[in-house]
């Protein structure tokens, strides 16, 4: 198992799209989060690839999601994972439900992280890193 | 999908062996496994010339991406069935299953298995932690900053909501295995822990607190496998029997599984108890897998020991200690034994072994026939178990 360079610890890991994934992050770039649907047994997948992981088909199209979702669990973090996150303490990190479905990782945006709960409703906010990766994040809905 | 075949009764456990463990500076995790391994060799009686396969894990610590090779280089051995093994913390109940079913199949007859590492040593806390972190997926989880922890903080704090899990309920949990360390010689811990101590304790990810996550430690375990018939040929005295051995793997990313408070160790369990069988009921000790203190608590459900969403009370009443229902973790455990990465859950085995042999001192489980240990990783994606018996339940 390789360990990273005391330098790499300090930089917050982004996303490298792969042909799998690159849709995902062109579409969050422009403040869309894709889902895949698949033609042939309805069903929908967060976890992008190239082909569906229900019943092996190609038949898959993208399509987006409202962005609305709900708390499947939290927690929030107060011992970072190494230096790159220690100014960000505390932070949320979420389990969240989307309306569609599937489940996904992120963080909370714009509340305190400890006047969250199970359940409750979220919706999505893109957050630009830099020109090539926008990284999507969830605030409550007031 | 039931398999007709079975490694039941088909390979004995005939020597156990560990470095020093907690805290062992100045040792690379080669010297840490292969102290273990000629402490073994010894228990054992065998020569190292008479191994002819080596399965080992991965040692974070290590320069090597092959360790089974370069032990094998270290100890001055050239075996025919050798592997280095990576499920995560499921790898130890795997390495059991797999060399039982290749000494059943004749691709080895007696095995080394064996690890080490020096988290606490031989890396610095945050790249200790930030190299675990690393397994976590690099699009879809890592730039969120999701510790090692995060994921099964989360698992558990879905399991208070659903069940009504309390924090007091997890710190018993660490009470516990504290409580079993002070028996333990040579374990990490050494000072006695309340409940309040662990709440009040630092948040790492809630509900964790710092006495809710396991220790980061240095050493090496090992142990020799072989045929029964072997095991017999060298007058072995108490050879400990591998019954029956599953495994599940349910997932890689913890947002595709369905029901996040049961694990695939329902599974790799239920299959380990037909192989075997027998049920949880009959099970006299177990170890499993106790990273954190809420994965104690889903475990006990998922591998039978109480029904599921009732594991808090049935912790708080103390039935995971001696004169309980089931003692687990005699030893301490990862969480205040000792845990030096993957090779930790190795010394789950060692203690179930030393159990069922007898040899626990004041820590025994009088009569202790049937033991079973549970071995998991990436939170909760990989699971692996095996069961073991004492001549008499073969």
């Amino acid at each position: 198992m390789s360990v990273i360079t005391e330098e790499e610890a300090f930089k917050k890991p982004m996303p490298s799209p792969d042909g799998d994934s690159m849709a995902l992050w062109e579409g969050l770039k422009e403040g869309k989060l894709l889902l895949q649907n698949c033609k042939d047994c309805g069903d929908v997948q967060y976890y992008r690839q190239e082909m569906c992981c229900n019943c092996l088909s190609d038949n898959v199209e993208s399509f987006e999601a409202t962005g609305r979702g709900a708390i499947h669990s939290y927690s929030v973090v107060h011992r970072a994972p190494g230096p790159a996150f220690k100014a960000d303490v505390p932070y949320a990190v979420l389990l969240v439900e989307l309306e569609e479905g599937p489940r996904m990782i992120s963080s909370l945006v714009g509340s305190d992280p400890n006047e969250i709960d199970m359940d409750m409703k979220v919706e999505l906010v893109t957050e630009k890193i830099d020109d090539d990766i926008s990284l999507p994040r969830f605030k409550l809905v007031e | 999908m039931a398999n007709k075949k079975s490694i039941r009764g088909q390979a004995a456990v005939i020597g156990i062996g560990t470095s020093p463990l907690g805290r062992v500076p100045g040792y690379s995790p080669l010297w840490l496994a292969a102290d273990a391994t000629r402490k073994a060799l010894a228990d054992s009686g065998i020569d190292k010339m008479q191994i002819d396969g080596v399965m080992s894990g991965h040692s974070f610590a290590s320069p090597f991406h092959r360790f089974n090779v370069a032990l094998s280089e270290y100890i001055g051995i050239q075996p025919t069935f050798s592997n280095t093994y990576q499920v995560s913390g499921a790898t130890a109940a795997t390495l059991f299953n797999i060399a039982a079913a290749a000494i059943a199949n004749g691709l080895a007859e007696t095995i080394l298995i064996s690890m080490g590492d020096s988290l606490l040593s031989g890396l610095t806390p945050d790249m200790a932690l930030r190299s675990m972190t690393e397994s976590r997926d690099q699009q879809y989880e890592m730039p969120f900053g999701i510790p090692v922890s995060n994921t099964f903080a989360m698992t558990a704090a879905r399991h208070m909501k659903n069940y009504g899990t309390t924090s007091e309920q997890l710190a018993e949990v660490a009470v516990i295995h504290r409580e079993h360390a002070l028996m333990t010689p040579g374990a990490q811990m050494t000072k006695p822990l309340t409940v309040d101590d662990v709440l009040s304790s630092k948040m790492v990810s809630t509900p964790y607190h710092k006495y809710d996550c396991s220790l980061v430690s240095d050493g090496g375990v090992a142990f020799i496998v072989t045929s029964p018939e072997r095991a017999k040929e060298l007058a072995i005295d108490k050879p400990i029997y591998i019954l029956g051995g599953g495994e599940c793997y349910t997932h890689e990313h913890i947002f595709k599984k369905d029901d996040i408070t049961t694990t695939g160790g329902k599974r790799s369990s239920e299959l380990a108890y037909n192989m075997a069988g027998i049920t949880a009921d009959d099970i006299d000790t177990a170890g499993v897998y106790d990273c954190f203190t809420g994965t104690v608590l889903m475990m006990l459900e998922d591998l039978g020991f109480c029904p599921k969403g009732e594991s808090g009370p049935f912790v708080q009443d103390r039935q995971i200690t001696h004169g309980g229902k089931i003692p687990i973790n005699t030893h301490g455990g990862l969480l205040s034994h000792c845990h030096p990465g993957i090779p930790g859950s190795l010394l789950h085995f060692h203690e179930v072994i030393t159990q069922l042999r007898g040899q626990a001192g004041d820590r025994q489980v009088k009569g202790a026939e049937l033991g079973l240990v549970h071995s998991l990783g990436a939170g909760f994606a990989t699971n692996a178990t095996t069961i073991f018996g004492t001549e008499s339940t073969l």
